[in-house]
């Protein structure tokens, strides 16, 4: 009963927003389910598939062009990080040692 | 307000809509004082300063590895991290930094049996004790769980008590392994490829869980609070920065992290190994805390659940309330409902 009068209070702008609402989440659930099928899945997965290889393909030839032109690529700039990172992991241990010492 | 006034404002709605989006970036996170203790490679230490420490036992908080763990720290007055200093911890978080195409061969290995182990050592020799509390969340907690359950030999761990917050332990039954369990999707070579998953897909990966909500009710419900006056532009904000800001995620890991988490369930199954180390969640003996949220849709509840049959503890607890992954620990509705409870519990475990 209580609810039929606040039904009745109601009036038809918020009956439009409540039936927008409603339809609303009746989409977000419907979408839901669709997303967690196998399908969509096996979809979302050829497509990241599909965007790694391009970036791949795009960032090679990027690369590629810029070392013709004798400039140092992302490619050299990942060497010489990586080479850090080495010269870091050789010295982490001797700083435990150190700790140790003291 | 009726139609016509709606309409009528409805330019003005529209300016404050857009500049409330386009002042996003500048909203402060992450504002709490602290300093730099140890940093290896990417990966950085910090304290928190604070003048009223109580309890002897420092924390080490560790997030996950996509996005950023100032999530901790949201902002001055909704800060678990501010909070916590607060209620007399002594605070240190380590950050994993914003990987580079240097880091894509970065693995679990390295995170765990390295990154993580040298942190913890850190935090014991900076605040001079023995043992410490780790609290790990989403993949941070997962990471926080494998380094406890690491084969090491018969040494023990300096892990006093050990918080895990909405954490996947097996996401086989999850939608995310209906995307990526099949093994037609070939993880290796895209992560060959890649060499660094942009946080962008991963990030949009996450969203495409729940499409609508995301890509639409979160705007829609932002325009209808600005129409009505209850915007609260100091909460929207630095969360909508902070969901926005992604680091990549090193090739490496995240082909590691798929085929554990979603394909073969090593963690559960005690197949586990890093670097030839069998990783067994039998032993976890530390005293543990499992918080879980009744809508996370990242890390459903059924996925966390095996953790209380495979661990050794004596002294388990399990807070279960309702909320998402995110918001049950950083919502505006955290400090009082989440963070006394979580306190509590560390407090009755970090007296000398």
């Amino acid at each position: 009963m209580a609810d039929r009068n606040q039904g009745e209070k109601r009036s038809p702008e918020q009956h439009v927003r409540a039936l927008y609402e409603d339809a609303e989440s009746n989409t977000a659930r419907a979408f839901e389910e669709f997303v967690s099928k196998p399908s969509f899945g096996a979809l979302l997965a050829r497509s990241a598939e599909n965007v790694a290889a391009l970036t791949r393909i795009g960032s090679d030839v990027a690369d590629l062009v810029v070392s013709n032109l004798r400039i140092a690529g992302r490619a050299d700039i990942t060497r010489l990080a990586r080479q850090l990172h080495r010269t870091e992991d050789k010295l982490e241990p001797r700083r435990r040692l150190g700790l140790k010492r003291r | 307000m009726n139609t016509l006034e709606r309409i009528a404002r409805s330019p003005v709605t529209a300016l404050e809509f857009a500049n409330v989006l386009l002042t996003t970036d500048d909203a402060v996170v992450g504002a709490t004082e602290r300093e730099v203790i140890w940093t290896h490679r990417g990966t950085t230490l910090y304290r928190y300063r604070s003048s009223q420490r109580q309890y002897p036992v420092p924390l080490l908080l560790v997030f996950a590895l996509i996005n950023r763990p100032e999530i901790f720290d949201l902002r001055p007055g909704n800060s678990l991290i501010e909070y916590l200093l607060g209620e007399g911890f002594d605070v240190f978080l380590v950050d994993w930094g914003s990987p580079g195409e240097e880091d894509a061969d970065m693995g679990l290995d390295d995170y765990v049996c390295d990154e993580l182990h040298w942190a913890v050592r850190e935090t014991l020799r900076a605040s001079g004790e023995d043992e410490l509390t780790l609290l790990g969340w989403c993949i941070g907690a997962t990471l926080c769980a494998m380094y406890c359950g690491l084969d090491r030999g018969g040494e023990q761990t300096p892990v006093r008590n050990l918080a895990l917050l909405t954490m996947p332990v097996d996401g086989r039954a999850s939608t995310y392994a209906n995307w990526i369990g099949n093994p037609e999707f070939d993880v290796d070579r895209v992560a060959q490829q890649w060499r660094l998953v942009p946080g962008g897909a991963v990030d949009f990966a996450n969203k495409m869980l729940k499409p609508v909500t995301n890509f639409f009710t979160t705007y829609r419900r932002l325009w209808q609070s600005i129409e009505e006056g209850t915007a609260r532009r100091e909460a929207y904000q630095p969360m909508a920065k902070w969901v926005a800001d992604n680091p990549a995620f090193p090739g490496r890991v995240w082909s590691e992290w798929i085929q554990m988490m979603y394909r073969d369930g090593a963690l559960v199954s005690g197949r586990a190994r890093l670097r030839g180390r069998r990783i067994e969640l039998g032993r976890i003996d530390q005293n543990l805390m499992v918080v879980t949220a009744g809508a996370d849709h990242i890390a459903p509840r059924p996925g966390t659940m095996p953790i209380f049959d495979l661990v050794s503890s004596q002294d388990v607890t399990h807070i279960d309330r309702p909320g998402g992954h995110i918001g049950l620990i950083a919502g505006s509705a955290a400090k009082q409902e989440i963070w006394p409870v979580m306190a509590d519990w560390l407090r009755e475990r970090s007296e000398r």
